[in-house]
């Protein structure tokens, strides 16, 4: 037996309306708490990953001025959050190759975090050993969209976005990285969104994702280009909220001093201040 | 609670739960449902531009699959079809109208929400491709497939006024 298209209309009023009978009144201020409540676990999510990494940071620091004893508290301090899963994720290029010119070299991996959920701001901190430091972030699903972004010399926001399969990264040198780069740990926001994400719409909506030298219309380049607006990515957070999602970012720099875990695979490298001697070796 | 969002939840909240329900098929899911999309929409309410309608129907639309992924749906997959009523029986048309129920809830979450604002919502298929955020010809293509899994023939409606005419 097949339907029509008004039979499908009237049972959809018909089931709406029987049940409207026991709908409940509108609780403003439940929702309004529930609002802020998201809000708040919305910028706790996006500074977690900051205190994991001072954490990780201030223990393999511990660990290395103690000495072999407290070897154990440091690896364990050295293991990200999310670390203990079964399926690995993504998996980040052991090498970062730069091309300068008829310079070519590769920087090796020093620093690594790994995510479970998209759709939120993430700040990834680390201590970078040289001026020649690159990122690159990868993806369980190769058409999600990510955004990173850090500070440049000119004191501005620079970054990158695109598809993730599409090798988002981004590279500094003496010439873009701000003059304190290796006084002090630096940080890198990224933003991963799902691939179905309503960038276009929202671009249009947002700034009218005005196009660049060479998109055409609110094609992908300028849906990316649009991406780099602060207001837009505010707008597709809110809109898609957190999702299920694995994803890692990796930093690639000249080594210096590196602390390998188990796998032998670099994790964390802790860059002494200018001023303070080298600590001890274990 | 400025800029009139006390007032359009006042006014459209009935509404909204009405059409939550459609998706979530549970009273208080689709209140649930509803409640957490105002709430979001409550963080971002300053920086919607005009009409708020699709903005949050568009939350209650992501949010529901988001929920829906995290459910155990039962589906257990069959070879062959069950057998079907009689379609000259009068009493199959109550089991028809239950049937057409229960084959709206196997449909994906987007197919869901595509037949519920198009045929619920009354919006045109642009208007939908805008709210769940895809393509005029993925709305096209999901509204047909829903279709063709609702045994709902959008030329059947034709035939039979054309009848009424004559």
């Amino acid at each position: 037996m097949r339907s029509t298209e008004n039979d499908l209309r009237q049972l959809l009023n018909e089931h709406a309306q029987e049940k409207s009978a026991g709908e409940p009144p509108a609780h403003l201020d439940a929702i309004v708490r529930r609002g802020r409540r998201i809000g708040r676990t919305r910028r706790a999510v996006a500074a977690g990953a900051t205190v994991a990494v001072v954490v990780t940071a201030a223990g393999l620091m511990n660990g290395l001025l103690i000495g072999s004893p407290s070897a154990d508290v440091a690896t364990l301090a050295q293991s990200p959050a999310d670390s203990a899963q079964v399926e690995p994720g993504p998996k980040l290029p052991e090498k970062f190759s730069v091309v300068l010119g008829a310079e070519r070299f590769d920087l090796p991996l020093i620093h690594s975090q790994r995510f479970e959920t998209m759709g939120v701001a993430r700040t990834v901190t680390f201590s970078p050993t040289s001026f020649s430091t690159g990122q690159k972030v990868v993806c369980d699903d190769p058409q999600a969209w990510v955004v990173t972004a850090q500070r440049l010399k000119s004191g501005e926001l620079g970054g990158s976005a695109g598809r993730c399969e599409s090798s988002v990264s981004s590279h500094h040198d003496r010439l873009s990285a701000p003059s304190d780069w290796l006084k002090r740990p630096q940080s890198l926001q990224v933003w991963v969104f799902p691939a179905d994400a309503p960038v276009r719409q929202v671009a249009e909506v947002v700034t009218g994702c005005p196009q660049t030298p060479v998109s055409k219309g609110c094609d992908e380049s300028a849906q990316s280009q649009a991406l780099m607006r602060p207001e837009v990515r505010e707008r597709l957070s809110a809109e898609v909220g957190e999702r299920p999602g694995r994803w890692a970012v990796g930093v690639y720099d000249r080594p210096a001093q590196t602390t390998s875990g188990p796998s032998g695979a670099p994790s964390t490298v802790v860059e002494p201040p200018d001023d303070s001697p080298m600590p001890p070796t274990p | 609670m400025d800029d009139g969002f006390a007032e359009y939840v006042a006014h459209r909240h009935s509404w909204l739960c009405r059409m939550a329900y459609l998706l979530a098929r549970d009273w208080g899911t689709a209140e649930d449902l509803v409640q957490t999309a105002l709430a979001k929409a409550w963080l971002a309410w300053r920086r919607i531009e005009g009409n708020p309608d699709p903005y949050v129907y568009r939350i209650i639309v992501n949010t529901h699959t988001s929920w829906w992924r995290r459910r155990w749906r039962g589906e257990v997959p069959a070879e062959t079809l069950p057998e079907t009523a009689d379609p000259r029986d009068a009493a199959a048309q109550v089991d028809d109208r239950a049937a057409l129920w229960s084959a709206i809830d196997t449909l994906s979450p987007r197919q869901q929400a595509v037949i519920v604002l198009h045929y619920f919502e009354e919006r045109t298929l642009t208007q939908v491709a805008n709210i769940v955020g895809c393509s005029l010809g993925a709305v096209k293509s999901q509204l047909s497939r829903a279709l063709t899994r609702l045994r709902v023939d959008p030329d059947i409606q034709t035939m039979n006024l054309e009848e009424v005419r004559r």
